[in-house]
């Protein structure tokens, strides 16, 4: 094979191999897995800021990461939550979920308690409870 | 005068007793005490739900019939298991991918009900037939544990719930999963 041929297609491939990230095999609507619509989700961040709440009180523990996935035609969900702190934190969550309308596709969700070790990750994870939920909310509340 | 004294005295107390009634969420998160509450409930009963969902028997959409049998507490206090399977079967129910067949608690209210429109009082061409009951393919079963160690002013509470999926035609254990509890109380 000709070498000029040969190094020409190795770059092709390298080139195709460097491009197809998750985010290029995303459907339209949808960030990291998750459901978003029309938002602009550019970022880890953004997917984030636009799936998490606040409820009652305010906690420092912060959403960090979340990914989601389809479980037959059920949404499966991974929120990572940091405790950046130098102390044990204690909070509670819920997932709301929502339905292609935007009603609420199910019963409010009881808080869930959970406890996070100073300087630490928790990764909480759900799947929804019907295939009406689209979408979802992850709200998060100190404990303290 | 010391009719006076304990009439202010009387007024005082029952003036400072004052009580107070409101509303609360019935989701919030409980901790009255370390003893097995509501949101232990709550969380043992969605836990266990949305787990059984990704069950293979259940995921695959055939609406499998589930009949619910026994939780036994194995706890060293009284927990009302069928609160939780109560549970657990109406939000699964709701979400339409599980159908349950009458279980063993309330056989006899089906049974009665089943002779009852064998009588004559009943229209002949309205009343149910004998016979067409269907029986489950799966049956739900499970154990909850607890481990309480107290010193001075600690009290560690542990609960383990454990939850099988039995296929009744042959035996095999189809789905089984836990949902683990800590609460520790400090005094002082």
């Amino acid at each position: 094979m000709n070498p000029k041929l040969l190094i020409a297609a190795s770059a092709m491939v390298a080139l195709v191999a460097g491009c197809a990230t998750k985010k290029g095999f995303e459907q339209p609507g949808f960030a990291f897995g998750c459901p978003i619509g029309d938002a602009k989700v550019a970022s880890m961040d953004d997917l984030v800021k636009a799936k998490t709440m606040a409820e009652g009180r305010r906690t420092t523990i912060q959403a960090t990461e979340m990914r989601c996935s389809k479980s037959g035609d059920l949404l499966r969900i991974d929120a990572n939550l940091n405790n950046d702190s130098k102390n044990v934190k204690r909070i509670s969550y819920k997932f709301r979920w929502i339905d292609r309308e935007g009603m609420r596709a199910w019963d409010e969700e009881p808080w869930k308690p959970a406890m996070l070790y100073e300087n630490s990750n928790l990764v909480i994870n759900t799947i929804s409870p019907t295939n009406k939920a689209a979408d979802f909310r992850l709200i998060l509340r100190s404990e303290e | 005068m010391k009719l006076c004294v304990a009439l202010l005295a009387v007024l005082l107390v029952t003036g400072c007793a004052k009580e107070q009634t409101r509303y609360g969420d019935a989701r919030a998160v409980e901790t009255v005490t370390n003893q097995y509450g509501s949101t232990d409930l709550q969380m043992m009963a969605e836990s266990m739900a949305r787990s059984m969902l990704q069950a293979p028997v259940i995921a695959s959409s055939n609406l499998p019939i589930v009949t619910v049998q026994e939780v036994r507490n194995k706890t060293s206090e009284y927990i009302d298991t069928r609160a939780i399977t109560d549970s657990i079967r109406a939000e699964l129910q709701k979400g339409g991918r599980v159908r349950f067949a009458v279980d063993q608690a309330g056989m006899n209210p089906q049974v009665d009900e089943l002779k009852r429109q064998q009588s004559d009082l009943y229209a002949k061409d309205q009343r149910v037939e004998m016979g067409q009951m269907v029986g489950a393919q799966y049956r739900l079963e499970g154990n909850i544990i607890s481990i309480v160690k107290q010193v001075k002013d600690t009290k560690d509470v542990y609960y383990k719930l454990n939850l099988q999926l039995w296929n009744i035609r042959n035996g095999l254990l189809e789905w089984s999963d836990e949902k683990e509890i800590r609460k520790t109380t400090t005094r002082g």
